[in-house]
């Protein structure tokens, strides 16, 4: 063999070797199949210990919450001696990734969980059942949990699958200056409806001073607070037991208009029509909107960024129709047990430890979320003189329900598209509001009665009460 | 004889050996380039005719029902247009502020090192930093082009990525700056190989301005010219990332384009076999196209790049 040969060889070998190397992470160290961590050297240290690490998933990272894990893990550790292993996903991504992982069988032990992804991971069997995990400690949730957020559960999918982290309850930003400016009281004891936000919102808009009412959602996410007043309507369903929709009566049509009116009356920039949840909040807390609808977890990033004086939460309107506020609630990042765990009893110790009253209180504090446990109700972050104070009425207030979802079939795709797509052809005037909504109902309908037809002991999930 | 003989095997044998080495030395590029591009370009190719959605765990195949879900969109001709517009409008404006950028950037003047190092910074930037950079630049509230605009005397400025037409238009021209630098440097490079003697005897012969440059300069950049404008072309017709950064291919979906709309398909919808489809149409556009415009164009007879 020539000495050219040898040489084109090796150096053939070598580049395919680097090539390769170059495909790998961190020259081999840490792998974990399908990780994103962002702190590697954290993960390795701790797989390192037991050998019996847990990978934890962190579907919306930030400073503040990889510093709080990173703690309580080490804690968990001390503990226990199980280590864990944390790693994130930024959220616009964290569905397709855990989509990914799922497909592949590479979920990590417990994931952090939004309740719109569990009909797809439920079904997929990505996540598991925790009702025996549950048990007997049941009676230490507050009854939001219980009554709300776990009855839906097991309505929608016949068991138990997440554990809050914290509690999400909508309210109404409001820009508490331009009120007094304009004349407005407010007072979030007695509450309003909903003629007397969307009055409110007309009152609040003065275009010369850029000065509008409302933060309006156009983009994605743009149908989700137009279902809930839609479903102000038809008494919190979205379905009758047929599962024929509900939400595209007169009535309903009526209220869709007067919803998008906000948009087309000029009540909210032009430029809305493409916003989503960041441009909403960014745009009240930079100054350019007077109210804003949206979940407890905004609150931190107001106090942050806005004087005492310029803010105040005012609960969710009440239905013009029936006095009961509609308002969803929910647990934005629930911890799951993965279907793919080899040790999820480890994975249900880390769940338990991370809900204790004294860490659940300190993770709510931090993220703008309302405690999970009875024995932290109390709080004074989160008591009647505490910022969170109109979330919590709500939470205990009887008057409250939670509609019903869009259903238990995968509407990914539409919430992903057709939905706000069609909302924005009729702001755009290239469809009338009857043609808009018929769109988006009649493919709610068709997939829910195939949905039904498919598994005909299905129970249409309906309003839930305290 | 023997001698004659095995001398010629061996020559013969080294020769074929000439012949493979190329290969031995790609090999490395070769094997991952099948990993990495032939694998998913064959698997994509499949779940077009497969039933493919993330979760679901139900695939089968459904013969051509992706495509005629595809045809079937209403908004699929409005998409197809805007890509049409994106891509020549981009390509278009890239290439002639880049022809120009390289003309200007031809002769020696003081600074020009500096000059030079400045306007190609654009190809230096992170789509996702242009995008962000742009977004801001036409906020409809506090964007500084509105601004500019009122002082100008507009009572309003519009709302430059909520109105249909605008937001495609926006996009555009974030791309457009984007892309000045490549042909730029491109074109440069190309202009920087032109003999000095031509020109001077184009001189002697009395030709003007206009004359030296479509007779003499163009055709020496002619190649450079066809190569650099169909890499742009594919390019930009597959790129997606300011698409998705700026606009989300809103408001309702006039400024998607056949990438943009794929990708929602693929990670918002998790519909990999819609994606599939949509992928194997752009496969074929750019196919016809990237032959059409080599026959077109003429670039056999080009010359060397």
């Amino acid at each position: 063999m020539s000495k050219k040969r040898v040489m084109a060889m090796v150096l053939a070998a070598a580049m395919t070797a680097t090539a390769l190397a170059g495909c790998g992470k961190d020259g081999g160290k840490g792998d974990n199949p399908g990780s994103t961590t962002e702190n590697g050297g954290n993960g390795e240290e701790s797989s390192a210990g037991s050998g019996e690490a847990l990978r934890f998933l962190d579907v919306s990272p930030s400073e503040m919450r990889q510093t709080y894990y990173e703690g309580i893990f080490a804690k968990f550790e001390e503990e226990t001696g199980i280590s864990v292993i944390y790693e994130s996903v930024p959220w616009d991504d964290a569905a397709n990734k855990i989509t990914v992982l799922g497909g592949s069988g590479q979920l990590p032990d417990v994931m952090t969980t939004w309740s719109g992804w569990l009909g797809q991971y439920t079904q997929a069997g990505w996540v598991i059942p925790l009702d025996e995990y549950v048990g007997d400690t049941r009676d230490t949730y507050t009854d939001a949990v219980n009554k709300l957020l776990w009855k839906s559960e097991e309505d929608r999918y016949g068991h138990i699958y997440t554990v809050p982290d914290g509690l999400m309850v909508k309210g109404v930003y409001v820009r508490k200056d331009w009120c007094e400016e304009a004349g407005i009281t407010l007072d979030p004891a007695a509450g309003w409806d909903y003629a007397e936000f969307f009055d409110v919102v007309h009152k609040l808009t003065d275009v010369e001073n850029k000065h509008y009412g409302a933060s309006y959602r156009g983009a994605r996410g743009a149908f989700d607070p137009l279902l809930v007043y839609l479903q102000s309507y038809t008494e919190g369903n979205t379905y009758d037991q047929e599962g024929n929709i509900l939400i595209n009566s007169d009535e309903c049509l009526k209220a869709f208009e007067d919803w998008t009116n906000i948009y087309l009356d000029g009540c909210a920039p032009e430029d809305a029509i493409n916003w989503g949840f960041t441009e909403m909040v960014d745009n009240f807390t930079g100054g350019l909107t007077g109210t804003l609808i949206n979940d407890s977890e905004v609150a931190p990033t107001c106090i942050a960024n806005m004087e005492d004086s310029q803010w105040m939460v005012m609960p969710m309107p009440r239905s013009t129709k029936d006095g009961r506020i509609y308002n969803t609630v929910n647990a934005p990042y629930s911890y799951t047990i993965s279907g793919d765990s080899k040790q999820p009893d480890n994975a249900w110790k880390l769940i338990e430890f991370l809900t204790t009253p004294e860490n659940n209180i300190e993770y709510c504090q931090k993220t703008g979320e309302i405690p999970i446990k009875k024995d932290v109700e109390n709080d004074p972050m989160f008591g009647p003189d505490g910022p969170y104070t109109v979330f919590v009425q709500q939470l205990n207030d009887p008057n409250m329900a939670v509609p019903a979802m869009f259903g238990p079939f995968d509407y990914t795709d539409m919430h992903q598209g057709m939905m706000h797509e069609e909302i924005q052809k009729y702001l755009l005037g290239t469809q009338d509001a009857r043609t808009s909504l018929d769109n988006i109902c009649n493919e709610l309908e068709k997939r829910m009665k195939a949905y039904k037809e498919e598994h005909p002991e299905t129970v249409i999930e309906t309003a839930l009460v305290m | 004889m023997s001698k004659n003989t095995n001398g010629k095997q061996r020559s013969g044998k080294l020769a074929r050996r000439r012949k493979y080495m190329p290969y031995y030395f790609m090999l490395p590029v070769l094997i991952p380039l099948l990993l990495v591009f032939g694998y998913p370009l064959i698997k994509s190719c499949i779940m077009a005719f497969q039933n493919y959605k993330l979760g679901s765990g139900d695939i089968y195949f459904n013969n051509f029902e992706n495509f005629k879900k595809l045809f079937g969109d209403n908004d699929f001709a409005l998409i197809l247009k805007n890509s049409v517009i994106y891509v020549v409008g981009s390509v278009a404006g890239q290439f002639l502020l880049g022809l120009g950028l390289a003309l200007s950037l031809k002769k020696r003047f003081p600074g020009r090192g500096i000059y030079q190092s400045i306007v190609f910074l654009p190809w230096a930037f992170s789509a996702f930093v242009v995008g962000l950079l742009f977004r801001w630049s036409f906020n409809g509230e506090y964007g500084v082009i509105n601004d500019i605009l009122m002082k100008l005397g507009m009572e309003k400025g519009p709302a430059w990525l909520g109105t249909p037409g605008l937001s495609l238009l926006v996009v555009m021209i974030a791309m457009i700056w984007i892309g000045i630098p490549f042909f730029g440097i491109m074109i440069l490079a190309a202009l920087q190989s032109i003999p000095n003697d031509i020109y001077e005897a184009a001189d002697i012969d009395g030709c003007g301005v206009f004359r030296k440059f479509f007779s003499l300069t163009l055709p020496f950049i002619k190649p450079t010219i066809i190569m650099t404008v169909l890499l742009r072309t594919i390019w930009i017709f597959n790129s997606f990332d300011l698409i998705v950064i700026m606009t989300g291919g809103g408001p309702a979906n006039y400024s998607q384009t056949l990438p943009s709309y794929m990708y929602t398909k693929a990670f918002s919808s998790y519909d990999f076999g819609l994606a599939g489809a949509l992928g194997l149409v752009l496969l074929v556009i750019l196919g016809i196209y990237a032959v059409l415009f080599l026959k077109i164009s003429k670039y056999e007879e080009a010359g060397d790049f």
